[in-house]
């Protein structure tokens, strides 16, 4: 499978080929860095200096050449693809063969650090509860009425939140019996036979 | 007092969000996760608020019985107070 670069893109990358290759492969390892921990736009500004262009080329060679390596690891091209695909941007073999390297190179680190971007439904981290007897209340004195509070703690992207719910025991009974049966699907000929194919 | 002479319609369009509701329950915990046999007594309550776009939000919270206790004596000083206006 080919990468399809964008105009735009091919020419934020032509600034590449006018630097010095141990140039491109710092850029190569900046790029990873922000990949990393989050781009920081000083290092532009420091490089465009020492490199005699604007802050905004070296930015959009930076930022050129960290698309094309998450799109490369994205779609996880092969190396005969990827060269392929650089190729059409006309760079000296010397360029092509330092491209290739940093994609293979990177390529693993910058697929886990892809995987951590899937949609993040919250997720359960631990469960509280409590049992209850309400005895009185604004319109009914007198009660004995069971019920169950529940807290939740759920985990989503690093962000911790709760949840407090208020159920009767026989509804929560149902509850239970609910989730046992959405366990009891995995051991169906038909869910076995898809965990089976995808391992 | 400046805003005295005023009518009390005009003091309640100042104020951003109306209690709409006021439901409260006490209730006895007699277990939990973290204790198996509990006595412990509690009052909850739910507040219906509205704010001025007239969007509804209900707030509930707990509240021990020596808070409780504290919790009414704030209303027994205000309307203590308010005898006094």
């Amino acid at each position: 499978m080919l990468l399809d670069l964008s105009e735009e893109h091919k020419e934020h990358l032509a600034f590449l080929p006018q630097v010095d290759s141990s140039v491109v492969a710092e850029f190569g390892r900046i790029a990873v860095e922000f990949l990393r921990r989050g781009s920081n736009p000083k290092i532009y500004d420091g490089a465009a200096r020492k490199l005699n262009v604007s802050s905004d080329t070296v930015q959009h060679g930076v930022e050129g050449l960290t698309y094309l390596l998450t799109e490369s690891s994205k779609l996880m091209i092969s190396e005969l693809d990827f060269q392929d695909s650089v190729f059409v941007l006309g760079f000296s073999e010397e360029l092509n063969k330092l491209l290739l390297q940093l994609y293979l190179d990177n390529r693993k680190e910058i697929r886990t650090i892809l995987s951590e971007l899937a949609p993040d439904l919250p997720s359960y981290h631990s469960l509280e509860w409590r049992l209850d007897v309400q005895l009185a209340s604004r319109s009914l004195r007198q009660q004995i009425k069971p019920s169950v509070t529940i807290k939740l703690h759920l985990n989503q992207n690093g962000d911790h939140s709760t949840q407090v719910l208020q159920t009767d025991p026989a509804t929560l009974v149902h509850l239970v019996q609910q989730l046992e049966q959405a366990l009891e699907e995995m051991k169906t000929n038909h869910c076995r036979r898809v965990v089976r194919n995808i391992k | 007092m400046e805003g005295s002479s005023e009518p009390l319609l005009d003091a309640k369009a100042e104020v951003a969000n109306q209690l709409l509701d006021f439901q409260w329950k006490l209730g006895m915990a007699v277990s939990s996760d973290s204790c198996r046999s509990l006595k412990y007594p509690y009052v909850a309550v739910m507040l219906k608020v509205g704010d001025r776009s007239g969007q509804v939000k209900n707030k509930s919270f707990e509240m021990t019985i020596p808070q409780f206790q504290n919790f009414y004596r704030q209303f027994k000083e205000i309307a203590a107070i308010i005898e006094t206006v």
